[in-house]
Parts: structure tokens; C-alpha cells; sequence
């Protein structure tokens, strides 16, 4: 066959492929060219939708199921949570914050997004009624929203809706302490240009289990600043889905948590991306000491084709302080737009570095001491970016207790953030610093 | 009147071929208020000997001692070596993420000298000698030598120098990464501390350079893991000149080393 037969021949037999192209308005319109496993996600308030987890299933790979196996079937919850909204510093709200209770069925109760597995399918069939705060304007002092458990043994639903107008400013800290097993959803949604934070502290007894998530909307050109912390509870396992509802929305997701011997503690990052030109920044960093400790975190990230311009990174680190604890870290990214800003993220197990310690040591400094100003260094700059000073030093104090493993010094710690106290335990801590 | 006494001192370090021996019997003394330059090319073990001496986790003493006023500082945490008078100005100092320079320094002073200081003359001294190291007083509240340029994290050793004062400290190729000027104030401070402290110095670097600023009293010459030579100020002269072809195996330069 001569060279011109053979371009005859291939003539014939292929044709130029055409790739489609999606309609900016309606991405979806044609199927995906690689549907994205995220948005194939099931979403349902019925909870019979969702099969009983196993560790098969991709969103419970981690989890140890039959620690929570309580919470795969809706219940009558027992109300041994005791919750109550005041300002942080003790004072009576301001007016720019209301809080009222609404029934299952009212807005906004169940308006910011569905529940995004079986267990927050099951508190939305269990619970039949929300406590809704919402802000106006500008809050000075922080909302604390407390909620105390008193039964270890008894199931607990708790539904929390945090809604904040156009332009609001303000910031949010639950806290959860005491003895639970609570299976709790908050949603959250901002309005357009507001500037708010939500900060949520689980500092929870032994024996406690927490499960639950949050749901998170953000409006356009707002930014919305959502902390985690999680210091106690034998298991606890917590999911948060974000989106945007306009252009240029900012959504920071901070995360912090200490896990000791033998409690799971999980936390599941989705940031879906569905507006234009809006930024999302995900920072988890955990330590963990004593044989069985374990923590999960999954961090998702899907850029979907109508939101160009998008800037999204991940981050966890995990320092691991003894033998035998095990930190699972997995980053997802699922890109279905080319014209993106960034799309980054990193993930880390490791132990103390050696040449961190040696050099302090090579100071004078003890090796337990070393040990400690780098974890302090370690989660200092993070508890700094929550934003609340009157809560910095507390946590840190917390965090600085459970590395010297000094029972005397957990307690005290935990009594602080129990109690409140935060500007007591503000002084105590200065006076150590110095 | 502090003596610094090292007698035979051999060790190694664990690489992937194996344990390998670096340094072969090193014998040497130094006194308080001398000026020890430890010249040698690369791959001879001088910055071995400097970690050693300090304590670092990677090498292993297989044998001899290092007597600071008698006391073999080799059986002691580098902690406690620290405490007991030693110090080291590293090459490559270590960025400590989240921990700031001023608690740094208080805990490490705190520590060396057992007790804190108080504040007032804390406060003092600090600024004093961040100012005559032309340090930015913001350098106080960053991290611990984190994203500090290489004349910046130089310029913090000595800082550490002057408020630790120790009897002895091991300048480890102090000079690499500057440029004349910081040259110039990392070595005044280094001079300024010895004559503050009479302390003894053991400057390990392969350039004549850094000499022309710290004089040495004595210059010794490493090669394979020992002291080959040892003479007076006018030896760096001559290894200026003539390089350290002669110390090393035959037929081999220190480029085809490198």
C-alpha cells in the first residue's frame, strides 16, 4: 500500500472527535463527561433512604460503625441536653441577636441544604423542633450557645439553626460539654456581605458520643469563618457541607482536635463550590496521643462547572505524640472547570521533628518543654485565626494540659471551658506565658 | 577559668550502607578566653564533631570523653550540656513554626541559668542586644528562625550567644550564607561575647574568611575525622594558599571528593 492509499484509508475510517460543551446556565443539561462521584451524592430528609452503614460504604471507610450503631434508627430524644443562649462575657444579648424555638416544617428550619447521610437524616426524623438564633447587624461581643449534657446513657437530638441577615456582623460559639449521646444538626446560612463566624468546642466527658453535622450556605460577597474544636467524647463523629449562594461568598473551615487513648474522633469537610469567583480555605491540624487514639479527617472539595474563578485549598496535619495512635488523612478534589484560581491541597502524619527538638534542646530547654512549646507552636497560630480572643487562651491552656497529660491540669482546663470562666482562665494563662 | 578537654573521641552515624565511623580519636583542648579556628575540607567530620559535642541524636560516641571543667558532658542530655556551659551556633538552624522568639529565648534563659530573669532587666538586655545586632524589634514576636533569611538566622544564633553566655560555644561554619556586612556584625557580636564572658570558642569552617573577623589563637587542621595539624594564625595563611590537597588521600583533590 502506498503512502497515499493509506491517508485515503484513514480517511474513511476516523472522523474529528467534538468535545461538548456545557451551557453555562444549565451545567448540567448534558451529562458530565466524568461525573463526579460528589454530585452523584445521595441527599434525603428520609432516612430510609440511606442504607445501614458498614465500612464499605465510602463515607464510613473510617468509621467504627458499631460504636455508633445507636444512631441508624430515628428515636424519642431524651432532652438530657440542656441548651442556653447568652453573650459570652454573662451579659444579657444585645438586640441584634433573636433566639426563638420553631416547629419541624417552619423555616428556616430544614431550608440549608438536605441531610447528607443516615445520621443526620435520623436526627431530622427525631427531633421535632429548632432553636433558631438569628443576627442582625453588627454583634460586638460573641453569642455563646451552650449546650450541657447530663446523661451519658440516654439518646439526645438537638436541632441549632444560625441564620444572619444581609450585612450582619457577629460571632457564634457552641459549646458542648458535660455527658451526651447527641446526635445534633446546626445549619447555618449567611446573607449577602455579612461577615460571621461560628465556632463550635467539643469538650465532652468520657463516655459522651456526638454525631451530627453542619450545614453551611454562604451569600454572596460574605464570608463566613467555621471553627471546629473537638477535645473530648469517646466517639465523635461530625460532618460539614458547605455552599455558596453567590458570587465572591469566602468560607474559611478551621479545625482543631486532641484525641486521646481510644476515641474515634472524625471530621468530614465538603466544600462545594457552585458559585463564581468565591474562595474557600480548609485548615485541619490534630494531635494524638495513647495507644488506640484515633482520628478521621476527610476533606472534599468539588469545583463545579458554573463556578470559574474559584480558589479552594485543603490542608491537615496530624502530629502523632506516642506509639500506637493512627490518624486516617484523606484530601478529595473533583475539578469540573479549567478556569479556576487554585485548587490546592496537603496532608501530613508525622511524629515530633527531631531537629525542631534538638534545637531547643541544644538551649537548655528539657526535652519535655521542647515537646510542649511545639505542639503550643504547633496549634497556636490556628487558635489565633478562630478569631476569639476570649476563648484563645482558654482552649490553649485545654490543649497545653492534655500534652503534659497532667490529670490535675485537664480537669482545670475543661472546667474553665465548662464553666465559662474564660476570662479567669485568660489571666492564668498570661501569667504562665510570662 | 574553664577548660574544655577532648580525649580520643571517636563516633558514627547510621547511614544506609551502615554504620559509619566519622570521627577517629579527636584530641583537643580548649581554654576559656582562646580561640580554637577548625579548618578542614568537606567530608572530614568537622560539623560531626561540632553535633557530637552538642549532643545531636543522629551520631553515636563509640568511644572517649569531653571534659568541660572535668565533667564528660558526652553522658549528659544535650539539655543539660547546654546548662553546664556549652553552646552551638549551627550552620542550618532549625525553624520552630508557632513558637516566638521572645518566649524562645525566656524559656532557654530561664532554663540555662535557673531561673527566669526578671523582667525588667529581661526587657533590657533583649533590646540592647537585638539593637547592636541591627535586629528589627518585630523579630521578637516571629517564629523561631521561620522564614528568616540565612543572615537573619545568623544574626539569631549570636543573639542566643550573648543572652545564653556560655563558657564554651562551637561556631559551625558561621560564615556560610552572609554577606560582608552581616559578616561584620555576626562576628562583632561573637567578639563582644567573649570579651563580655571570657568565653572559649570552637570556630569550625572551611574559609579563611570569617578569620580576618574572629582571630583565632589557635588553628587546628581536620581531615579523616582527626586533628592532623595544629599551629598558630599564620596556618590559616598557608592553607589559604595552598588548599587542603596535602590532608587528603593520595591522588584524590577535594573537588573529586565533593
Amino acid at each position: 500500500m502506498s503512502d497515499a492509499d493509506s491517508q485515503n484509508a484513514s480517511e474513511k475510517t476516523i472522523h474529528e472527535v467534538t468535545m461538548p460543551v456545557a451551557d453555562p446556565k444549565d451545567p448540567y443539561a448534558m451529562p458530565a463527561l466524568m461525573p463526579s462521584s460528589a454530585d452523584r451524592a445521595l441527599r434525603s430528609f428520609e432516612w430510609k433512604d440511606y442504607a445501614e452503614p458498614t465500612r464499605k460504604q465510602e463515607d464510613f471507610r473510617y468509621t467504627p460503625v458499631e460504636r455508633l450503631n445507636e444512631f441508624f434508627a430515628p428515636f424519642e430524644p431524651s432532652g438530657s441536653c440542656e441548651v442556653s443562649v447568652e453573650a459570652i462575657d454573662g451579659s444579657e444579648l444585645p438586640d441584634t441577636v433573636t433566639v426563638e424555638a420553631v416547629e419541624k416544617g417552619t423555616a428556616p428550619m430544614g431550608t440549608v441544604g438536605k441531610p447528607a447521610d443516615i445520621i443526620e437524616a435520623v436526627e431530622w426524623a427525631s427531633v421535632d423542633s429548632a432553636l433558631v438564633i438569628r443576627l442582625h447587624g453588627v454583634t460586638e461581643t460573641p453569642v455563646l450557645v451552650s449546650v450541657v449534657g447530663n446523661d451519658a446513657e440516654s439518646l439526645d437530638a438537638l436541632h441549632i439553626v444560625i441564620e444572619a441577615d444581609a450585612g450582619a456582623r457577629g460571632d457564634v460559639v457552641i459549646s458542648h460539654t458535660g455527658s451526651a449521646r447527641l446526635d445534633e444538626v446546626v445549619e447555618i446560612v449567611t446573607g449577602r456581605d455579612s461577615d460571621i463566624s461560628v465556632t463550635s468546642i467539643q469538650d465532652w466527658k468520657d463516655g459522651s458520643k456526638h454525631v451530627g453535622g453542619h450545614r453551611l450556605s454562604i451569600g454572596e460577597n460574605a464570608t463566613l469563618r467555621h471553627s471546629v474544636v473537638t477535645l473530648g467524647g469517646d466517639v465523635v463523629r461530625l460532618r460539614f457541607d458547605q455552599d455558596f449562594q453567590g458570587p465572591q461568598g469566602k468560607s474559611d473551615m478551621l479545625g482543631i482536635y486532641f484525641v486521646k487513648s481510644d476515641q474515634h474522633i472524625e471530621h468530614r469537610t465538603m466544600v462545594v463550590h457552585n458559585q463564581r469567583e468565591c474562595t474557600s480555605r480548609v485548615i485541619y491540624k490534630g494531635a494524638l496521643s495513647g495507644a488506640g487514639a484515633h482520628s478521621t479527617w476527610v476533606g472534599n472539595a468539588l469545583i463545579q462547572p458554573q463556578a470559574p474563578g474559584t480558589d479552594s485549598y485543603e490542608l491537615n496535619r496530624n502530629l502523632l505524640l506516642t506509639r500506637g495512635a493512627i490518624a486516617d488523612s484523606e484530601p478529595n478534589l473533583e475539578i469540573e472547570n479549567g478556569e479556576i484560581v487554585g485548587a490546592g491541597h496537603a496532608s501530613s502524619v508525622g511524629r515530633f521533628d527531631d531537629e525542631q527538638l534538638f534545637y531547643l534542646e541544644s538551649r537548655g530547654v528539657s526535652e519535655a518543654d521542647a515537646r510542649r512549646l511545639v505542639v503550643h507552636g504547633f496549634f497556636r497560630e490556628l487558635v489565633e485565626q478562630i478569631g476569639i480572643p476570649q476563648i484563645s487562651d482558654t482552649l490553649m491552656a485545654a490543649l497545653d494540659a492534655r500534652l503534659s497529660g497532667d490529670a490535675a491540669a485537664i480537669d482545670a482546663a475543661d472546667e474553665a471551658l465548662t464553666d465559662h470562666t474564660f476570662q479567669a482562665a485568660s489571666d492564668e494563662a498570661q501569667s504562665t506565658e510570662e | 577559668m574553664s577548660t574544655l578537654v577532648i580525649k580520643d573521641l571517636r563516633a558514627s552515624v547510621e547511614t544506609k550502607e551502615g554504620r559509619k565511623q566519622i570521627l577517629n580519636g579527636v584530641n583537643l583542648t580548649i581554654e576559656s578566653g582562646k580561640t580554637h579556628a577548625i579548618m578542614g575540607p568537606n567530608g572530614s567530620g568537622k560539623s560531626t564533631l561540632a553535633y557530637t559535642l552538642a549532643g545531636h541524636p543522629k551520631y553515636q560516641v563509640d568511644g572517649g570523653e569531653a571534659l568541660l571543667d572535668g565533667e564528660n558532658i558526652l553522658e549528659m542530655t544535650p539539655d543539660e550540656r547546654a546548662k553546664a556551659g556549652l553552646f552551638l551556633a549551627m550552620q542550618y538552624p532549625v525553624e520552630v513554626p508557632g513558637v516566638s522568639m521572645t518566649n524562645f529565648l525566656r524559656t532557654a534563659v530561664t532554663s540555662v541559668q535557673g531561673k527566669a530573669p526578671s523582667i525588667r532587666t529581661w526587657t533590657k538586655e533583649l533590646g540592647e542586644s537585638m539593637k547592636r545586632l541591627r535586629m528589627d524589634p518585630k523579630f521578637a514576636q516571629r517564629s523561631v528562625n521561620e522564614g528568616f533569611s540565612g543572615g537573619e538566622k545568623k544574626r539569631a544564633e549570636v543573639l542566643q550567644l550573648e543572652l545564653l553566655k556560655p563558657k564554651f560555644a562551637i561556631l559551625d561554619e558561621t560564615d556560610s550564607g552572609l554577606d560582608v556586612d552581616a559578616l561584620r556584625i555576626v562576628s562583632e557580636g561573637v567578639n563582644r561575647a567573649k570579651e563580655n564572658t571570657g568565653l572559649g570558642i570552637m570556630m569550625v569552617t572551611h574559609y579563611t574568611r570569617i578569620l580576618k573577623y574572629i582571630k583565632p589563637d589557635v588553628v587546628h587542621v581536620f581531615a579523616h575525622g582527626q586533628v592532623v595539624e595544629t599551629g598558630g594564625p599564620e596556618l590559616a595563611d598557608v592553607l589559604e594558599e595552598e588548599g587542603y590537597d596535602k590532608y587528603l588521600p593520595e591522588g584524590s583533590t577535594e573537588s573529586a571528593l565533593a
